[in-house]
């Protein structure tokens, strides 16, 4: 605990922290479309696609935002493209660019001299050492990402319920796929500093799942899901900073542990309830009937 | 050029990569058709994923690598069959067991000093240094594999394209699932050692999906699906070795051999659809 209290009085951590909050949020948020979208494998490709990007960047001298900025807008459209163009499924696809992607960037890494280091901090990422800069493109990002799902609730929710439906009432589904993609992409560019490629799939699927668990209504569960990131993300780089291990596992494994509190509650509840539906059955029965 | 592609059959350990790559292919041309017809790619994903942990504990321990993929693939194959029972969307429930297996590897690889260099070596593999043990271990996956399928070909064929039929038939669906799930967590445990865990899925799932957009006939699809990938190893095998021989560039070598076979997917899918569309607009003409 007091390696803790030590932690608060550094600028960095304090810097860390916030960090890990605002990422949680927003990824928690955004989490709840993609549930309802069925993205978590376009989300996992993404988070490994991205990665050519970040390295290509670290060459040239550019930020990692920029790089996985751009390698996963290429992606988006190799997915929604090809998935439409040829005779296999979309989550072929998806396999297929994900594993391309990948090992491009691991050629590019491999080529440039000593990296490893630098690849490690990649794919599981280094919230200790994020910037002011860092920050104010995660809020600046984030604010924008949840800008999006907010100002295109109605649209997005309907053409994820209802294709047919969205269709008819003149929308595009295309066009709002392609947006709710997007939207992805901005919270996973923002997390990848924090909590890495590897580990930002956890913060976009795991809190929103146990928001899922606990309400079935889309706001609720998108409220409860930013709610939850952020406490997860604050626990995470708690616990972190306490034991010593990578902050991102941390940050996922403490998410996982509330998935699977959420997951156990809502089975005894349920378990209560169907008791009580029963008892209250066989009380009901003889009265109701004519014998 | 022709010196260029014989070059890797004079070095040893490059003819056990290439052995090895070319074991991988057969894997990849049977048991990667199914996951491309079955739509597993995810699955394929979240088990490549899953065996991370238990390779970070045989790493640490020095215990056998087979071993812990092994018993990693298994957790994963439980894990997916809880979150099942509680009802989890499938997707949701795979990129759960995904994140969490990656972040225990992290932890328990991040315990030991020095770790970067080990976790680079989980995730990409070796592919050069390969012993003649190990090739022996994947030769025995690729014989059961080829066995197993052999036996249930019909049966997972016809599951794969109608499976209400299959159930109407009276065949045991779960048991047959079962039975490709399993080949295809042991394809994974036998590929991660060389390609590491990130690159399998190209393995058991790119040559394939090239073979289904070239052609519609499954049995071809199986040997087209294993030529794919063979010619990607031979081609990528050779093309990183010179570069690094002749060239001083450090092409990483099981990457090359999956950007092949990206390239041969793409530059597939893209004169498919253009021939496909002008096969179109023939028929409409006509």
């Amino acid at each position: 605990m007091s390696r803790l209290a030590d932690a608060w009085h550094t600028g960095f951590f304090r810097r860390a922290m916030l960090e890990a909050v605002i990422v949680g949020l927003v990824a928690g948020a955004i989490g709840a479309h993609v549930l309802v979208r069925r993205l978590s494998f376009f989300v996992v490709a993404m988070s490994h696609a991205t990665f050519p990007g970040v390295v290509i960047a670290a060459a040239l001298g550019l930020g990692v935002s920029v790089g996985a900025s751009a390698a996963g807008l290429v992606v988006v459209i190799l997915v929604v493209v090809a998935g439409r163009r040829s005779d296999v499924a979309e989550s072929t696809v998806t396999g297929v660019v994900l594993a391309g992607a990948f090992a491009l960037g691991v050629v590019v890494q491999s080529a440039r001299a000593g990296g490893a280091r630098q690849l490690t901090a990649f794919l599981v990422g280094s919230i200790l050492t994020v910037n002011n800069t860092d920050l104010v493109v995660t809020i600046v990002v984030g604010a924008a990402a949840l800008a999006i799902v907010v100002a295109l609730h109605k649209e997005l929710v309907l053409s994820a319920f209802d294709r047919d439906g969205a269709r008819a009432a003149g929308y595009r589904p295309l066009v709002l796929d392609l947006v709710a993609m997007v939207a992805v992409l901005m919270a996973m560019v923002v997390a990848i500093p924090a909590v890495g490629t590897l580990l930002a799939i956890a913060l976009l699927v795991v809190p929103a799942l146990t928001a899922r668990t606990i309400t079935d209504r889309f706001v609720v569960a998108m409220v409860l899901g930013a709610v939850l990131g952020a406490v997860c993300g604050g626990i995470g780089l708690a616990v972190s900073t306490m034991w010593r291990v990578a902050a991102g596992a941390s940050v996922v494994l403490v998410s996982g542990a509330g998935f699977v509190v959420a997951l156990v509650v809502r089975a005894l509840i349920d378990a209560v309830r169907r008791r009580a539906v029963v008892q209250s059955g066989e009380l009901r029965s003889p009265v109701g009937s004519p014998a | 050029m022709f010196d260029i592609v014989l070059a890797p059959l004079r070095v040893a350990y490059m003819r056990r990569a290439l052995a090895e790559c070319v074991l991988l292919s057969m894997l990849g041309g049977m048991v990667g058709v199914h996951v491309v017809l079955r739509r597993l790619a995810f699955l394929t994903d979240a088990v490549q994923h899953a065996v991370l942990p238990g390779i970070a504990i045989a790493f640490v321990t020095g215990t056998s690598l087979l071993a812990g993929a092994a018993l990693g693939a298994l957790a994963a194959v439980v894990a997916l069959v809880v979150l099942g029972w509680a009802h989890v969307d499938r997707d949701a429930a795979q990129a759960v067991i995904i994140a969490t297996f990656v972040a225990v590897a992290v932890v328990i690889v991040s315990r030991r000093r020095g770790y970067q260099a080990d976790l680079t070596a989980l995730l990409f593999g070796r592919v050069l240094t390969v012993r003649r043990d190990e090739l022996v271990q994947t030769a025995i996956v690729v014989v059961v594999s080829a066995l197993v399928l052999a036996v249930t070909h019909k049966e997972l064929v016809l599951l794969a394209f109608d499976r209400p039929s299959a159930i109407a038939f009276g065949y045991r669906v779960d048991v047959l699932d079962a039975v490709l799930y399993a080949l295809v967590a042991a394809s994974v445990v036998a590929a991660v050692r060389s390609v590491g865990t990130v690159l399998v899925v190209a393995f058991l799932v790119t040559p394939a999906a090239t073979a289904r957009v070239m052609i519609d006939r499954v049995g071809p699809m199986f040997v087209l699906a294993a030529l794919l990938g063979t010619i990607a190893s031979w081609i990528g095998l050779a093309v990183s070795y010179d570069a690094s021989i002749n060239h001083g560039m450090r092409l990483a070598a099981g990457a090359t051999v999956v950007l092949l076979m990206t390239l041969v997917f793409v530059v597939v899918v893209a004169t498919r659809s253009i021939v496909g569309r002008r096969r179109h607009v023939l028929v409409a003409a006509s």
